[in-house]
This record gives structure tokens, sequence and C-alpha cells, in this order.
């Protein structure tokens, strides 16, 4: 049972990892996650791959709506802004990779202040539709623009490290995974400073927050442009992975799946954005395995498709319901009933 | 409706296939045919008639021996005709089995996974694209299309019109997507040289619900005859009744995937007398000797099977064949060997699923009909030749 | 071009009337859950689509003359939302708005999810049951569906209007949605009000979802409608029922005349630029009350 850590410095409070056990988890992690392509076969990179952009995309999220508390439905569309520009600037410009993702999420990032400019007049719902038709109108520019190819989209060819390209999901493990874990390192550090602070304050009661001195449009749109950064980055990653980028590549759907997650797995907590991510990408291949042993041999494939659906939306419903705090909080749960055993929760 | 029943016995045959592919590794013996299949979701209809083709064709290759003495094998997952769906089973089948031949579900996938073909190099493609970009051996060496492309497809009907009624009017209505948008640039220069009129074009949203406005838009051009392509059912039926009833003349004309009987039928009344480019033949076809098509109507007596379902059969056929080719010629089984088989397909028969001996030049089979509805016998009739493009 | 085609664009806007009246009737249904409930729910494109499907399996599967489907299918329709209300939404009673609208999103993903299962995911075409022939006034032809669609519409909102004036259901409702504390005190029952709403709107839902259906076939996808329904009560004000009819014509009617001279793929577009310019000069809508913040 751990009782406590005695603190002795601000830093040391302040502090990411702040016990042994928690380091030495974090470490084991690490070298898990170091070894773990060597062991998986091809099926499995690609999941991790999958899962690692939407972790990310899904934590730049987290920023906006978990922790500002702005709702917002355009994930997917800054994500095809990243996405695009990368596509573009690979195409046309050649550039390394790491030029390409920092322009996708600068772009994004200036899609995104845009798309935060009527924050100053709405809120809430009302800007959560604000943000649809962002995406309504990033498709539309997708789908008809002559530099993005119009309906046909883009195909690009694969990042290039030091001459060895990264066509396969193993050699892009390497990318995504580390600046995966990159960006989440961020996001937590975001939340130790004031900035940080500031979002919380917004998102808790905005017109307090304002009457403590907090300049509302300017954080709000700072929100707005980190996290769209980060879908940026996603997205370019994701036109890395793929290859192919079409404006169908990112429908309105795709930022309710990430709405979803960050819900899922515990708004406001970054261990939520991960395990809601984990999770939600998971959960189809899930379904495949569980209808596949039940004795329906006539119409297992037939009804795979409607049932992911249904499950997609009973697990938003239901964890609004049940669980409003998500993954995190169940697993803060099992947590806390061991530290403090075999004394009761 | 019999669909379901149908659709439930070949879905049972593709889980036992499915539960019999499941020992991890594969016997080095089989020839192996996977596929990403919309067997649900927006295109679940045609999922579902083209697994049934794929099955029943490789039934009849195994039936006789299979290839050079090795057994075909069918390896397809469900897509829900999305993209990363479709790109997830690739990964997991080829991670399971060793793959020489594949089936595509959609444009996107056919282009998102050419990289991964031509860096394996061991899989040759088709699917249920017609793309026009993926008519391109160069940018595509390891896929092809199992009948002509869209725009050849528009071509077809454009020489039938040009023959029929020549410097007709022509009004092209489309989906507002990438296989909607896919042929029309090259249909309308098509168009201009045969001495056609491009009276109107009009794009419909996708999902869109009411067509009245564009149905004006149509009845003010008033043309001779108007192609319909991107869709594959709705809105062309609301389109068809409102214009007769506002007393249009045209001719109403689809592409390969509105040509499906039953579906076409659907459409009611206003089914009479619409036409469209059909590459294949229709199940209940008796002219002429088409051995293939007896052996599907023995497979299903009485049972309408559809236009989607001669695609996959075909393709499978297609496939075979150009397997059975390779290892005559002592090569072994990867994707430059199997194209270059595929493309020494010269006055092939194909038993009568396409009514005139095929050639395999480049990526696509560029030979069609025009069929016109009967609403009267409830079928699809001939209305002309089998076209050939060059 | 000599001159404005006059006729064109009379026949354009008649259409674009049509397809904004049907918008309004959703919108309408939209409208009264939000004024009882203050909960705005995504999945009403997905709750005219279930109507449109019970109208099918009672019309063409089950057989049963149309009077009698479409009766069916309102009472069905209805007792269906009242059962949403009661298992989804009562739950959610308290919480945040934003909590609320998700769930009626995972709501849409359940319902599409569960039509995909009972009929798959092909579109299919509704009994013909309305008259055929093009309705013509002056000289501008009118689609007979979008003509008799459009008299429905009109019909209904009326008769909402005056039941909210003057039914004491009505009254109720409308006492719920301007101070929730003060109608309790007053004796309102006001779970049986939110009840009644989700009921109502249901109705109105399905009436919507037949017509809908019937000029534009049905499919698992028709759910997508419900976006352009939410552009229409944010224009007109969320809460207002007039702002639902007003609304839903002006969208009618710019998506008609953007569709007609700009060209099919600028009609989405069209109307979300209206919406942010709405939201951008009149934030809570044309008509809609604005709602004063306190700490």
């Amino acid at each position: 049972m751990r009782i406590g850590a005695a603190k002795q410095s601000y830093e040391a409070d302040a502090a990411l990892f702040d016990t042994r056990t928690q380091r030495v988890w974090a470490g084991l992690l690490v070298l898990g996650l170091c070894a773990f392509p060597f062991v998986a076969d091809e099926y499995w990179l690609y999941l991790a791959c999958l899962i690692a952009i939407n972790v990310a995309s899904a934590c730049g999220l987290n920023i906006l709506t978990g922790y500002t508390g702005l709702v917002s439905l355009g994930q997917a569309a800054f994500m095809g802004l990243g996405a695009y520009t990368v596509a573009v600037m690979e195409l046309r410009l050649g550039t390394p990779f790491a030029v390409n993702l920092l322009s996708g999420g600068l772009v994004a990032m200036a899609g995104g202040v845009v798309v935060g400019l009527p924050s100053l007049r709405v809120k809430g719902l009302y800007l959560a539709i604000a943000t649809i038709a962002a995406s309504v109108l990033a498709h539309f520019l997708f789908s008809n623009l002559k530099l993005t190819g119009g309906t046909t989209g883009l195909s690009l060819p694969p990042a290039r490290f030091f001459g060895t390209a990264l066509d396969t999901s193993f050699r892009i493990y390497w990318l995504i995974v580390p600046l995966a874990g990159l960006m989440l390192l961020g996001a937590s550090n975001l939340f130790r400073t004031r900035i940080g602070r500031a979002f919380i304050a917004i998102r808790d009661r905005d017109i307090s927050a304002e009457v403590l001195g907090i300049p509302l449009l300017r954080y709000k749109l700072m929100s707005f442009g980190l996290s769209s950064f980060y879908a940026g980055v996603a997205g370019g990653l994701w036109a890395y992975f793929f290859r192919v980028v079409t404006p169908e590549s990112f429908p309105l759907l795709m930022s309710i799946f990430f709405l979803a997650a960050i819900i899922v797995g515990g708004m406001g907590t970054i261990l939520g954005c991960i395990l809601g991510a984990v999770f939600m990408t998971l959960v189809p291949e899930l379904l495949k395995l569980v209808i596949g042993w039940l004795p329906l041999t006539t119409n297992a494939t037939l009804i795979l498709s409607p049932v992911r659906t249904i499950v997609f939306g009973a697990l938003i419903v239901g964890f609004l319901i049940f669980e409003p705090h998500g993954l995190a909080e169940m697993w803060r749960r099992v947590r806390r009933y061991f530290h403090l055993w075999p004394f009761r929760t | 409706m019999s669909i379901p029943r149908r659709s439930l016995l070949s879905v049972a045959l593709a889980a036992a296939a499915l539960a019999s592919g499941q020992p991890a590794f594969a016997q080095a013996e089989d020839i192996v045919l996977g596929g990403s299949i919309p067997m649900t979701g927006v295109f679940a209809f045609a999922g579902i008639g083209v697994n049934a083709g794929i099955q029943d064709y490789v039934k009849i290759v195994n039936d006789a021996g299979g290839i050079k003495g090795r057994k075909l094998r069918y390896v397809p997952e469900d897509t829900g005709y999305k993209v990363d769906a479709s790109v997830a089973a690739f990964k997991k089948i080829t991670g399971q089995n060793k793959v020489n031949l594949y089936y595509g579900d959609s444009t996107g996938f056919a282009k998102t996974i050419n990289p991964e073909l031509e860096r394996s190099g061991q899989i040759l493609m088709a699917g249920a694209s017609f793309a026009t970009e993926i008519n391109d051996p160069k940018k595509y060496p390891y896929q092809f299309l199992v009948g002509p492309d869209y725009t050849e497809m528009i071509g077809i009907l454009l020489k039938h019109i040009a023959k029929v009624k020549p410097g007709a009017k022509v009004a092209f209505v489309y989906s507002d997507s990438e296989f909607g948008r896919d042929p029309i640039d090259e249909s309308r220069t098509g168009a201009k040289k045969l001495g056609l009129n491009v009276a109107v074009e009009i794009m419909t949203p996708p999902g869109s619900v009411d067509v009245s406005g564009e149905v004006i838009k149509l009845r003010r051009a008033d043309p001779d005859f108007t192609i319909f392509h991107g869709y594959v059912l709705a809105p062309i039926p609301e389109f068809v009744i409102q214009a007769k009833k506002l007393g249009m003349k045209s001719q109403f004309m689809g592409t390969f995937w509105t040509m499906d009987n039953s579906m076409v039928m659907k459409m009611g009344e206003a089914a009479d007398g619409f036409m469209g480019v059909m590459p294949f033949r229709y199940y209940y076809d008796t002219e002429g000797k088409s051995p293939m098509l007896e052996k599907i109507r023995a497979l299903h007596p009485n049972e309408y099977q559809s236009a989607p379902y001669m695609q996959g059969f075909l393709t499978a056929m297609l496939m075979t064949e150009a397997a059975k080719r390779t290892l005559d010629a002592g090569k072994p089984l990867d994707g430059k060997n199997l194209k270059a088989a595929l493309n020494t397909i010269k006055n092939y028969d194909t038993g009568g699923i396409i009514g005139t001996p095929i050639t395999i030049k480049g990526n696509s089979i560029p030979v069609g009909r025009i069929y016109r509805a009967d609403v009267k016998q409830q079928k699809m009739l001939p209305a002309s030749d089998w076209i050939t493009l060059e | 071009m000599s001159g404005f085609d006059w006729l064109f664009f009379f026949e354009i806007s008649l259409a674009g009337l049509g397809s904004g009246g049907l918008l309004a009737l959703a919108g309408l249904a939209l409208v009264i859950i939000y004024k009882a409930t203050r909960v705005v729910n995504l999945a009403i494109g997905e709750m005219l689509m279930i109507s449109a499907y019970l109208f099918f399996a009672m019309a063409s599967s089950m057989g049963l003359p149309v009077w009698l489907a479409i009766v069916g299918t309102i009472v069905a329709s209805g007792a269906f939302g009242a059962l949403i209300e009661r298992t989804m939404l009562r739950p959610m009673l308290g919480e945040s708005p934003i909590s609320t609208f998700m769930v009626t999103v995972g709501l849409s993903s359940i319902l599409v999810g569960l039509v995909e299962l009972v009929w798959t995911a092909d579109p299919r075409r509704l009994p013909e049951f309305m008259p055929t022939d093009p309705v013509l006034l002056g000289e501008a032809m009118v689609a007979p569906k979008v003509f008799y669609g459009f008299v429905v519409t009109a019909a209904l909102i009326a008769l909402v209007l005056l039941v909210f004036r003057f039914w004491r259901g009505g009254v109720a409702l409308r006492a719920t949605a301007s101070d929730q504390a003060a109608a309790y005190s007053m004796g309102i029952n006001v779970p049986r009000v939110f009840s009644l709403a989700w009921t109502v709107a249901a109705m109105i839902a399905a009436v919507a979802g037949i017509v809908v259906g019937a000029v534009g076939g049905i499919s698992s996808a028709m759910g997508v409608f419900g976006l352009s329904v939410l552009v229409v009560v944010i224009v007109g004000g969320l809460d207002s029922v007039l702002g639902a009819l007003v609304g839903g014509v002006l969208v009618g009617l710019v998506e008609a005349w953007a569709g007609a001279y700009l060209g099919g793929e600028f009609k989405v577009i069209a109307t979300f630029s209206l919406l942010l310019l709405v939201l951008v000069v009149r934030p809570y809508g044309l008509f809609g009350t604005h709602d004063i913040e306190r700490l």
C-alpha cells in the first residue's frame, strides 16, 4: 500500500512521473514499444501505427474539448488540412518529411485559428455547429481545388529518412510512435504551465476566467490553434502512412470518432485520450473476433458492419450515461483499490 | 425478394471459407485469391453478388482439378466499402496467406494499395472499380479492370447515340463523388468528337433527397439522351419519373452499376425504355452457345444472378486463366508474370459471359453492349451488337 | 442571354419552397424538443429515417393500406420517441448540454446500425401513394410530391402553432421551456412534459420522414438530411417555431438557387455559408431568444 510520497521541492511536486514505481512502469512501456515491431506481424504493426496516429489526434482534440471545454466537430477537417499540405509539398517541392509535417501542422493551426474566431460570438453547441460548417467547407475545398487533385485526391511517395524509404509498417512505426509520444509529452507539460491552467479555467467558467484577467479570445484561439496543430501533424502522418489522400478520407464521421474516443477515454486527462483512442480503434477488431466465435454461422459476416455501427453509438451513449469520466476513471478506481488495500476505498 | 436467401447461402459459404482459412499459415500448394469485399454498407448489393460469383467460379475450377493440380482458395473479408477497412483486410489476408490474386472493393482502395502492390510485386489485382485512372498500365502495372472503364462505357453509349441520331443533344447527370466525376471530362471531349452536343451537365450532391431543381434544369436543356453515372439506384427513378411526367422526351441511359436487372425493375413503370451499357450477359440470356451461362443456371436454377455476380465470376475466370498461362510457361506466380500472362489473352472465349471473344491489351476490356429495359417482360433486352472500342 | 429567365427562376423557387417545407417540418420537431428540454437532437435525421422504414415495413412488407400505414407509423414513432426519451435522455437530466448533444450523436449511430441490421444498406423506394401528375401554377410546373409535401407541412405547422397557444399541454410545454423550476412549483409534471415533447416531435418527424422517403427513396444514409435541418433551426432560432418555418423556407430557397445557378456541388456550401453568416450576425438565430448567462 502506497501512503504517499513526500515532496521537497516545487519541481518535484509538479513532475510528470513523480514516484519511482511510475518511472519504472514508464521505462518498461518504452522498452515494450521498442521491442513490439520485432515480434509483431504485419497486421498488428499496421494497427499499432493507426492507433498511434489516432492517439496523437485525440490528444489534440482533448486539449480543445477536454481541457478548454470548446466542443469541436472539425478535427477531421484539420487532419485533412495537414494531410493535404504534406501531400502537396511532398509531390511538388520534395522537401524532407520533417519540414512537411511541421508545415502541415502550421497550416492546420492557421485553419484552426480561423475556425475559432466565431468563438468570440458564440459558445457551446453553436460553436460545435460552426465547426461542422468548417468541416463541410474543408471538404468542399478539397474536392474542388486543382491543387488538391479534386475528387481523385493525391498519391504521394513514401517519406525518406536519409535515403531509406519508409514504406512498410515496420519502418514507419519508428516515425509515428515516437512522434506521438512526443506530442503526448508536450500536452502533459502544457497543463503544468500557466497557459494550461488558463484553458482549464476557461472550461470551468469562462466569464469568471475573464474576470480573473485571462483574455478570453486570445486563449481560446490559442487552444484552437494548438489542437489543430496536433491534428495537422497527425494528418500528415496519416498521409505518409496511407500514401493516398482524398476528400473522402476525412469525413465528419471521423470527427465524431475522435470526440467519441475522448469521451469514452475520459475528457480532460492525457491517460483518457490514450485509452480512448486505443479502445475505439480496437473495438472493430474485437467485434470481428467475437462475431466469428458466436454460433451464428450463416449471418456472421453480414451483420458485422451494422453491429459495429450500433456498438459505436451504444458505447458513446453508455459511457455518457454510466461513466461520464470514461475509461480513465475506471482505471483510477482500480488503481485506488490496490493503493488503499487492505483499507476499503 | 430472393436475394436475401441466396446471400445467406453465399455468406454461409464465405464464413465456411473464412473458417477454413483460419489455420494461420496456408499450405504452399494452394493458389490464394484474397478479397476485400463490400458485403455490407452502401455497396452491399454489389458485394454480395461479386462474392457469390467468385465463389462459384472457384468451385467450378476446383471441381475440374484446380489450376494445374493446385487448389484455388478464396479468402474474403467484409469491408463495408470503407477504404481503411479494405486496407486492414488486405494486410490481414496477405499476412496470413501467400496471396497471388486479389479482388479490391473500390477505386479508393485500388489507388491506396497500388504502392504496396508494386513493392511486394507478388499480386495481380482486379476489383469493383472501373475508374479511368486505373486503366493505365504504366501507373497501375499490377491491376486490371474487368470490363471497360467508365469513360469507355460512356464512349460506347455515345457511339451508339451518334449512330442512332447524329448530332443529338446529350445530358450528363452524375453524382458528386470520385465514382461520379471520373469519366465526365473525357466524355465531354469524346462527345464533341462524335459531333454530339452536350446540352447540360448536372451534378447532384451525394445523399440529396429532392432532385426537383435538377429535373427542372434538365427539362430546360431538353436533351435527346440523358446519361446517368455514379449511382446505384437513387436518384435515377425520381429523375426519370418526374421527367417523364413533365413531358420530357429524352431517352435515359446508365453505366454498368445501374444496369442490374433487379435494380432497374425496381424503378417500376419508369424503367420502361431505360438503356445502358453492359459488358456482360444477363443470367437469363439464352442467345447462342454460352456454356458458362449454362453452368451458372445449373448452379442456381430459377434464381436470378445479378450483374455484380457476373463481374465477380468473370474476374475469377480471367485470374485463373492468367495463373494457368503463367504456370504453363514455367514461370513463378508473381505480379509481373501474371500481368504479362493476362495480356496474352487474345480472342479469348469467356464461355458466354461476354458475348464476343475478348482481348486484354492493356488494363481494361473495352467491350460492351447496349441493353434496353422491357418492363412487360421484366427483362433487359439487347438493343445493339457487341461494340468493341479501340 | 436575352433577359432573365423568370419562368425558370419561378420553377426553381417553387422547388426550393417545397424542399424548404420539408426542412421546416423536421426543424419543427427539433424546435419542440429544444423548447421543452433544452436538448439539441442531432439524431433528428435518423428518427426521420426510422419512421420512413417503419412506413415501408407496414405498407410494403406487411401490405397494409396506405392510410393505415401512415397512422401506424405515426403512432409507432411517437412511442419510439417516448422510449428514447425515457431510456437515454432522462438519465442525462442536469448534465451539461454538450453531453446530451453527444448522446444524440450516439443515438444516431445506433439507429443507423439498427436499420442496416434489419433492412440492409440497400436503398429502396416507397410504394407510390401520392398523385403523380405535375401541378401547374400558371405556366410553371411543380413536381407533385413536392407540392403535396409542402401542403402537408404548412397544415401541420399551422396546427402546431394553434396547439401551443390554446391546448393545456402546449402551454405546459412553453412553461417548462421558459423556467423549469417555476413550472414544477406550478404543479406541472415536468418529466411528463419531456416525454410529451419527444413523442410529439417524433410524430412530426414521422410525417416528414414519410414525405422525404416518398420524394427521394429510403436508405440508411438518409440521416444526413439532419445536418441541413440543424442549419435551419440555427438560422431560425433554436426555440422558435416560426423560426423553423422561416429558416426552412430560406434554406430551401438558398439550396435550390445555388444548385440551379452555381452547380450541384455548391448546394451544401451555400447552406453552410448562410449558417456562418447568421452565426456571426445574429448568433441566436433570426427569431431565437438570447440566453443571458448569469454567474
